[in-house]
């Protein structure tokens, strides 16, 4: 868990980072997000003392880090940036094991934990072990800077646009990876970006910053159905958004267990199943509110778990129904996902 | 360019070695090889390459120019063949035209009076310089790891010391000078590679550290390297000269001093000069290495937790070291240079030579003085080359 609180840096007499407040929970992928100018990096850099705070106050769990020695944090912290920064006289696996090594690991740890990252973001290591970073491609290098980050198994990942540098299809597989490491270790990262798409894709929650100033800080469904104010919607309003935020869902997330009640409520919907607990029929939960309607089953329009948001809304949208089916390999009803479901939660 | 220009163009691969190579011929054909004087202080009459060979001799050496020509065309040998073969005949030139200077010294001198002197000529020196320099630019071309220059290199100056140690030279005036002075020699080779020594430690132990602080306080670094480049606008023996008085005053006032070595002549100006010259190419070296460290590892190695102290020797002197090395090459065959200069205020060293024989008109103790001077600065500067090469990380910039 890392917290700050009432955060400021002043360059000059200028606040260019005011009164931040904000807590990124144990294993969340926090997001900074903003214009360019508006303080991220600084930010960032204040977390790992980098740069010295005018002002506040940052907790990681419950220590306040301006208690620790700089270097000390700084080994319990991961660190990856654009630049990325690979130590140009060191090999691949020399770069890997910097924090390890500054901690005393034992060599035989060391080496272990250089090929498991390297498993991890799918480096040969026969291959890349000795390679020198001029020797990588630029998706190559930012995957090395990313594991460097990782090798000491810190408990918080700070990462300065780390895909930045990329070309988008390298990217958008950084991204992928970097959604897979995080499922995996269940790290607490601090990740800035400026790129909208890259948030949502990657973020639990994702604060705005402008000017300085912290202006939203919220889960990404939250940012897009209830912005803050102008600015967030300005910044976020681009016309597909939801839909890629959608397609960027699954399913499962938004599942929740069937209704199969009749009669429990006034504007309710209930699933009528066979004796395998396959759906036969929906009862009410049309478009139009007739509540009673009994529509049957067919094969399209129903979801299964590992379908996108963006899919199984558009079938809502094309059946004109209110709520979909969720059923399991062997057809049986394991949920369902409603549309009020798609604008209220956000898993 | 047209086509047939281009075809022109073409006929010659490698434009320096024709230039040397006709450079040489015209220096042979015009330019004396030899002298032979009555006796050592009267200039002698010129020998011309063509007098002072055998026949055998001349006709080796047509042979070998013929097949430099054929290294510098672009038919029929490729351009890689054709710096092979110069690095095969270059060399073969430049030993048998030390051997045909030898010889004929030799010859010479066994009809003439014991006073009388054979010395080396312009298209001597000539052909020296351009078979090396032959040398030099077919290693620059062909790309050759160091160490493979390193051993030609070794083997040559193995193969030159062999014909002086068969004493294929005793008959020159120069050897001749050489054996009168021979012990002294060895004292002032010493002497001056003792005055190296003694300006280049301390010009580290200072230029390093400025350097450091040159660049961690930009603010003064302008009025650091204002002072640096001013010593280096002093000429050198106007600065050995300047020293003079107020270290004379410093050791006569200050008897512990004195006993130190400080006076007005002698070592201690030499040092502190050579020691100021140094002092900008050190700093100027240790400044740019560390300006040449991405910042963007100096921001990873502090945001990875390394301390000021880790950072330092593990990531920036490591990749700094490159270039302050060739700052110690440069101020290195600089000292080496400049030391002959600080003979004139006593402070020994192969000057002394150099200063002594133009004192007496006798060139060839001049030639004593220079020549090992820049053996010895072309020897320094390889070796650090070498120590620069080793340096350089292994996975490059
Ligand atoms: N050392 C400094 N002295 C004075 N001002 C600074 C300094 N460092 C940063 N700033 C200012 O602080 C502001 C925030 O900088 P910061 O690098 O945090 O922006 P950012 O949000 O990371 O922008 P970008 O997206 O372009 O990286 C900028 O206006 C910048 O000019
Ligand atoms: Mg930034």
């Amino acid at each position: 868990m890392i917290e700050l609180q009432g955060l400021t840096k002043t360059y000059a007499g200028k606040n260019v980072v005011e009164d931040i407040s904000l807590r990124v929970e144990s294993g969340e992928f926090g997001v900074l997000i903003g214009p360019s100018g508006c303080g991220k990096s600084t930010t960032l850099r204040m977390i790992n003392q980098l740069i010295p705070l005018s002002r506040g106050r940052i907790l990681l769990g419950d220590e306040d880090v301006s208690r620790l020695k700089p270097e000390q944090l700084r080994r319990r912290m991961g660190y990856a940036i654009q630049s990325i920064g690979l130590f140009p006289h060191w090999t691949v696996a020399e770069n890997i094991a910097v924090v390890p090594n500054l901690l005393k690991w034992p060599r035989a740890r060391v080496d272990a934990r250089i090929d498991e990252l390297m498993n991890l973001f799918h480096l040969e290591a026969g291959e890349y072990r000795d390679k020198y970073p001029h020797q990588l491609s630029g998706g190559q290098a930012q995957r090395v800077g990313v594991a460097r980050a990782l090798a000491a198994d810190p408990e918080v990942l700070l990462m300065d646009e780390p895909f930045g540098a990329v070309d988008p299809l390298t990217r958008e597989v950084l991204q992928n990876e970097m959604l897979r490491v995080h499922e995996q270790t269940r790290k607490t990262i601090v990740f800035v970006t400026h790129d909208m798409d890259e948030a949502l894709k990657l973020a639990s929650k994702v604060a705005i910053l402008n000017q300085g100033r912290l202006v939203q800080y919220d889960r990404p469904i939250e940012l897009l159905v209830d912005p803050a104010d102008g600015f967030v919607s300005d910044f976020i309003g681009k016309a597909d958004l939801g839909l890629k935020l959608l397609s960027r869902r699954w399913v499962d997330q938004y599942c929740r267990p069937p209704c199969l009640e009749r009669d429990s409520g006034a504007g309710r919907h209930s699933w009528e199943v066979d004796a395998d607990g396959r759906p036969l029929a929906l009862h009410g939960g049309r478009l139009s509110d007739d509540g009673e309607a009994r529509t049957a089953v067919n094969g399209e329009w129903i979801a299964t778990p590992e379908m996108t948001m963006k899919e199984a809304l558009s079938r809502m949208v094309w059946f004109r129904v209110m709520v979909l089916p969720v059923i399991d390999q062997a057809g049986k009803l394991i949920g369902e996902v409603t549309m009020e479901g798609v604008m209220g939660r956000q898993p | 360019m047209t086509a047939s220009s281009d075809r022109a163009g073409r006929l010659v691969a490698n434009r320096v070695l024709l230039t040397l190579w006709v450079a040489a011929l015209l220096a042979s054909a015009l330019l004396p090889f030899a002298a032979m004087a009555p006796n050592r202080l009267v200039s002698g009459e010129a020998i011309k390459l063509i007098v002072a060979l055998t026949t055998w001799q001349s006709a080796g050496l047509a042979l070998l120019a013929l097949l430099l020509a054929l290294a510098a065309l672009s038919r029929p040998l490729s351009a890689t063949q054709g710096l092979r073969l110069t690095l095969v005949v270059a060399p073969l030139t430049l030993l048998l035209t030390l051997y045909a200077l030898g010889d004929y010294a030799g010859r010479a001198l066994a009809e003439a009076s014991p006073a009388a002197r054979v010395s080396q000529g312009a298209a001597f020196w000539v052909l020296v310089f351009c078979t090396l320099l032959m040398i030099v630019d077919a290693f620059q071309r062909l790309r050759a790891p160091l160490w493979v220059g390193g051993a030609y290199g070794l083997a040559l100056v193995a193969a030159i010391a062999g014909l002086f140690a068969s004493g294929q030279f005793n008959a020159l005036s120069i050897l001749n000078e050489y054996f009168n002075i021979q012990d002294a020699f060895a004292d002032q080779l010493l002497t001056h590679l003792r005055l190296v020594g003694l300006a280049l430690a301390p010009a580290l132990a200072i230029g390093l550290p400025l350097g450091l602080l040159a660049h961690r306080r930009p603010a003064l670094r302008g009025s650091l390297f204002g002072t640096l480049n001013f010593f280096q606008t002093i000429p050198s023996i106007a600065l050995f000269a300047l020293l003079v008085a107020p270290l004379s005053a410093l050791g006569d006032s200050f008897p512990l001093l004195r006993e130190l070595g400080v006076k007005g002549i002698g070592a201690a100006p030499a040092i502190i000069a050579l020691i100021m010259y140094s002092l900008l190419p050190v700093v100027r070296n240790t400044h740019a290495g560390f300006a040449g460290v991405a910042p963007a590892t100096l921001e990873a190695a502090r945001g990875m937790g390394m301390t000021r102290r880790q950072v330092l020797w593990r990531v920036e002197i490591p990749l700094a070291l490159p270039v302050i090395l060739s700052g110690l090459r440069i101020v290195t065959v600089q000292a080496i240079g400049l030391t002959v200069v600080a003979a004139l205020i006593g402070a020994g060293g192969l000057g002394a030579f150099v200063f002594q024989g133009l004192g007496q008109y006798a060139i060839d103790l001049v030639l004593l003085g220079a020549v090992p001077t820049i053996a010895l600065a072309v020897v320094a500067d390889f070796l650090l080359q070498i120590l620069v090469a080793i340096s350089r990380p292994a996975g490059g910039r």
